[in-house]
């Protein structure tokens, strides 16, 4: 149908739209007018991808000049396919409608591994593997060994794209990943190199948040997208922690091993070529006496290695005498890693800052600041021409030099913590250097400064106002859309307490009480019995759900539940957990019922859905906080305190609460949907827990739902789950939660939605 | 790692004695403690390895996994100390970084010992040449080190006084409440007022402190905020900065009070007589009296007869063809006495 946002006409591909769709619609448009930022936090399941992408189409085919380019970034392959499907779907609607081709080109961009058509090469399962095999065939100093003698192996698809496909644009129309292969197949065309090429001319971009956020990435992928872009994280609810893993590194032991092979293979090559071919060499070194810059960067294939810092503070400078000829460089390298050896032999844990470490290396071997700073551009650079082909074997040796960089470059936000062993296992010694950043800020902060408008979208973001804290940006909209219910399809509940009346919590205090444990599991026995088809429960981590189920165990708790239902557990290792999923998801769809166990912050708890009779109950037993006595964790909280005055307390709330959020909206995927949210532990009844909740979930959190017994709590599953099984159609959800454009254009409803936006 | 290390001479290693500790000297070649003892007893004598003269007092702890970097750190800091020229004293940057690599040549021609005879007249001829600059620049720190020298300063500072700042702010509060209850205690001790609003306004005066202090928390930040508005009336900046929580707990909706209705029986027959005049009317003849012990329980032969009469009476006018809305109509009447007889 075609609709009139606030004087744009916006074309929406389907015949019905809810009303929050539209008040979305509305302030995304006003996000836009304004060319500023904005936070929008709608439920799950109500068309976030959609609304957002109907409105930008929309408003890029009425502002050519203000809006070229809409960058959509998701987490993970399944979610970019799932966007890719809209816009196609968006696309045939236009077709229909205005009668003729769209000029709009929209393509997915994801890494070698899923794009690769290279028969040799695409077989390699490990991302890192086909990086490396790839850069070896299409690197351009192999290409011009090629060119001398025919055995050497190349990618054909590479030479076919480079010999045609840069003058021949991709024609508009939509790409997803297998459409962006099988074009490839058909032309004979790289699809990888393909996608990054046209990346800069077209319309619509989803890739993945790194793409945007990776320094290290970024800097090679997303470098000419120009200002007037809309930028859109979806599900960002994470983002804070994707910003800071982009710029922190882990360095092991082991790795340090690994990277003193890599030194002795540095040696011998450099030794070898020096005998055979130096020319080479000095002209690297005339070059970089020169202060020039690399030449050959222009060639998109040699982009393996890219400095780690932001490209505001990279160094404009010729690299310093110190480690200009690749002998001293290489006795450089070997010196920090050295270095670092000897840090990682202290007894007790080590926290410095990076002025600190700078100080230290400096007395104990001799290394100043600036050629640290220069140190990954220089390795980039003596690989290149050293032409190794086979990169792999050097990644903990650029991990080792992206250290360096990123620690003599910034000194504040970041922080180093060496521990000897793991905290739960004092005895093995395992030394490990964090390099951690706690600044989320700093990694985003280009992003917010180059583009536009930048979308910050989940179905889980409350409470709104701390992200503008901790990312440091003024959203010019921040709002939270709640669902539209024709029937009261969530039942949002807070059990406190057992039926002998002892308070259920995950305290520390209490958490390993017999009571606590016994009550857990009789609500679970008891809710198992009312609910029918599968039931979700998350715990707060693998060590906790692994001490309940086994005095489940004991106390025949188990036994109990297999009357009713199947059971399945998660665990650390991903493959047996995607065998319990497949499992549980069999047992659901043939009516026998199940129960999974599994862990906040797991991989269930993020990006599985559980949909219709998949998850008819989710039960959170426990608050999900961090585990707050991590060293990272409590540096960052400082920080966060010293530079942002965010209270400690406040951030692990928000951060347990929005966890707790992410797990029980698993069970809510649409309007038709219905499932019951059980919150075991007495702390989510206070005020500070519970107005951290969703909008949409407080909204159904009922004052006389708070305080519950197994007992009433499985009374009032009981009786909603009658008032649920009644026949449900679109016809009853007409009017209220779904909308002709009659409906939509009548007075009453603009009335209301003028309301309800003006309301948050 | 530590367990692999193997004393080459005395082939000991740390798996096997834990406390063996090994050393280096100007060669790079390591030897453990005991046989350092052992080999150099005179003070003196040659590396086992490389058979160059080594003195005792310069054994040094290893420090490094690989003793060649030991070695390597040693000279460095040894022409380091002469050639300690700095970024100011060079008029190009060009020519600081040609200065840097002949710098690192000289090292590393030192530690593979390439063409000993030239390196060491290169670091006489540069002593001799430079000894004002490198006696100057001996009691001079670098531009570089000076910052980092005042960046560990900066950091110190700032920490002890955030805690400072952090055990002040908690000292206060604790002062304030243990101020305010015993101004509780006082007033409700020595004032005439009623003790409930004493406690009620102290409540608010807590409420009201609880409300400020976030407020002053919250006011360093208040350098970076900055609220106004766009023409079209968007708000720029944090919405809703007065409110502490953003969202405010959902209201639970006014429900109407209840009221009381009289329920409305379908009688459906002629009132029976009501149960104060069943005596009078002669009804008990018949039946078996109450006893003692059932009275005392609140039992009279009334109740009983009452019902059954109820009962008799009950359904008598009911006829298939009647119509609901009649029947009500017909015993409307009365329905003021059944309502007592049910209640009693």
């Amino acid at each position: 149908m075609k609709l009139n946002v606030d004087g744009l006409l916006v074309y929406f591909p389907y015949d019905y739209i809810y009303p929050e769709q539209f008040s979305y619609m509305l302030e995304l448009k006003r996000a836009l007018d304004a060319k500023g930022h904005c936070l929008l936090e709608m439920p799950s399941g109500t068309g976030k991808t959609t609304t957002l992408l109907s409105l930008i189409v929309a408003y890029m085919k009425a502002h050519p000049l203000d809006l070229t380019k809409l960058v959509y970034c998701s987490r993970t392959v399944p979610e970019i396919e799932k966007v890719m499907e809209e816009l196609r779907k968006l696309m045939n609607y236009y077709e229909k409608e205005m009668g003729m081709e769209q000029n709009i080109l929209g393509l997915a961009l994801s890494s070698r591994k899923n794009l690769c058509i290279n028969p040799s090469v695409s077989k390699e399962r490990e991302g890192k593997v086909v990086d490396g095999r790839c850069y070896s065939l299409t690197a351009s100093f192999v290409r011009a060994r090629h060119a001398a003698d025919d055995a050497v192996p190349i990618c054909e698809f590479y030479e076919g794209f480079d010999a045609h496909g840069k003058e021949f644009p991709l024609p508009p129309g939509v790409y997803n990943l297998d459409d962006l292969k099988e074009y490839g197949q058909m032309k004979r065309w790289c699809p990888y190199f393909l996608a990054r090429h046209t990346i800069t001319h077209a319309n619509i971009v989803v890739y993945s948040y790194h793409y945007l956020l990776d320094p290290k990435i970024a800097e090679v992928v997303s470098k000419e997208i120009s200002k007037t872009s809309v930028v859109v994280f979806d599900e960002a609810h994470n983002i804070d922690n994707v910003c800071i893993d982009s710029m922190s590194v882990k360095i092991t032991k082991r790795l340090l091993d690994k990277c003193s092979n890599s030194i002795t293979i540095l040696e011998t090559t450099i030794s070898n070529m020096k005998e055979n071919d130096s020319k080479r060499l000095e002209k690297e070194y005339k070059r970089l006496v020169e202060g020039l810059r690399d030449a050959t960067i222009a060639r998109e294939t040699d982009m393996a290695l890219v400095n780690p810092v932001l490209p505001s503070e990279i160094l404009e400078e010729a690299v310093p005498g110190t480690i200009r000829t690749a002998e001293h460089f290489v006795a450089f390298l070997k010196r920090v890693v050295e270095y670092i050896k000897t840090r990682l032999r202290v007894q007790h844990v080590v926290q410095e800052s990076p002025a600190g470490f700078l100080r230290d290396i400096h007395t104990k071997v001799c290394i100043d600041r600036k050629p640290l700073r220069f140190s990954a551009e220089r390795l980039a650079s003596l690989i290149r021409t050293l032409e190794i082909s086979d990169l792999t074997d050097f990644s903990p040796l650029v991990t080792v030099s992206h250290f360096a960089t990123l620690v003599s470059t910034y000194t504040k936000g970041f922080t180093i913590i060496i521990e000897p062993f793991e905290d739960r296992a004092p005895t093995v010694s395992n030394p490990i250097l964090y390099f951690s950043c706690l600044d989320s800020s700093i990694a985003i902060k280009p992003v917010f400064n180059r583009f536009q408008t930048v979308v910050i979208t989940s179905g889980t973001l409350s409470p709104l106002d701390m992200y503008p804290k901790i990312l440091d940006f003024h959203p010019v909209i921040m709002t939270s859309f709640t669902m539209t219910l024709a029937r009261p399809c969530i039942l949002p509940m807070i059990v406190s307490k057992g039926n002998d009346q002892v308070a259920m919590s995950s305290r520390y205090e209490t958490r390993e009480d017999t009571a606590v444990i016994r009550n857990y599991g009789n609500l679970l026995v008891e809710v198992a019995a009312a609910v029918p088809d599968g039931i979700v429960c998350f715990f707060t981590s693998y060590l906790y759900l692994e001490t309940i189920v086994s005095s489940w165990y004991d106390q025949g708790i188990i036994d109990q539940l297999q009357r009713h239902k199947l059971l399945f557990i998660e665990t650390q290792d991903a493959a047996e957990t995607s065998l319990a999923l497949i499992n549980y998801i069999k047992a659901c769809d043939n009516g026998r019922g199940a129960v999974l166990l599994s862990v906040a912050r797991g991989k269930v708890s993020e990006g599985i859905d559980f949909d219709h009779h998949l998850g008819r109950a989710v039960l959170m037993f426990g608050i999900p906080y961090v585990y707050t006595q991590s060293r990272i964790l409590r540096a960052r909280l400082e920080y966060l305190r010293d530079q942002f005055q965010i209270k400690e307390n406040d951030f692990l709330t928000f951060d347990a609460m929005r966890h707790a959020a992410q797990c029980l909206g698993r069970c809510m995927r649409g309007k038709t949907d219905y499932g019951i949210m059980i919150l075991a532990d007495k702390r989510f009844s206070r005020a500070d827990k519970r107005s951290k909740l969703p909008k949409w979930i407080q909204e159904h959190l009922k004052d006389t739902n708070c305080n519950l017994s197994t007992e009433e709590c499985v009374q009032i599953c009981k009786r909603w789950l009658r008032q649920m099984a009644q026949p449900f159609s679109r016809e009853d959800q007409l009017g209220i939660s779904l909308l002709t454009l009659e409906q939509l254009q009548s007075e009453e409803m603009q009335k209301k939605i003028q309301q309800r936006a003006q309301g948050v | 790692m530590d367990d692999y290390q193997t004393c080459p001479k005395c082939k000991t290693t740390k798996y096997r004695n834990p406390a063996m500790v090994l050393m280096v000297n100007a060669c790079g070649h390591a030897l453990c403690e005991s046989c350092v003892e052992l080999l150099f007893a005179k003070g003196s004598g040659a590396c086992p390895e490389c058979k160059c003269p080594l003195r005792r007092n310069n054994f040094r702890v290893q420090l490094f996994e690989d003793p060649a970097v030991d070695k390597e750190v040693d000279i460095r800091k040894r022409i380091l100390k002469e050639f300690n020229k700095r970024q100011e004293d060079f008029p190009t940057l060009r020519e600081y970084n040609d200065y840097l690599e002949e710098v690192e040549t000289i090292i590393f021609n030192l530690v593979f010992d390439i063409d000993p005879t030239n390196t060491n007249k290169m670091i006489d001829n540069y002593k001799k040449e430079n000894k004002d600059i490198t006696q100057k620049n001996r009691n001079r720190q670098s531009q570089e080190e000076m910052e980092l020298e005042e960046l560990l300063e900066a950091e110190k500072a700032q920490q002890s006084e955030k805690a400072n700042l952090y055990v002040n702010a908690e000292l206060e509060e604790k002062k304030q409440k243990h101020k305010a209850r015993e101004k509780l205690i006082d007033e409700l001790m020595f004032s005439d007022a009623d003790a409930k609003s004493i406690v009620a306004s102290h409540v608010q005066a807590t409420a009201a402190l609880a409300k400020e202090q976030p407020k002053a928390a919250a006011q360093p930040s208040s350098g970076v905020v900055k609220s106004s508005k766009f023409s079209s009336g968007i708000q720029i900046g944090l919405r809703g900065q007065h409110t502490n929580s953003f969202l405010p707990i959902p209201k639970q909706e006014d429900l109407p009070l209840y009221r009381y209705t009289a329920p409305v029986f379908d009688y459906d027959g002629p009132p029976p007589p009501p149960i104060e005049k069943l005596g009078k009317l002669n009804y008990f003849a018949n039946i078996r009296a109450a006893n003692i012990a059932e009275r005392a329980g609140g039992y009279t032969e009334a109740m009983s007869c009452c019902r059954a009469l109820q009962e008799a009476l009950g359904g008598l006018f009911y006829s298939p063809q009647l119509t609901h809305k009649t029947a009500v109509l017909a015993t409307n009447s009365s329905t003021q006495d059944t309502d007592d007889m049910e209640t009693t």
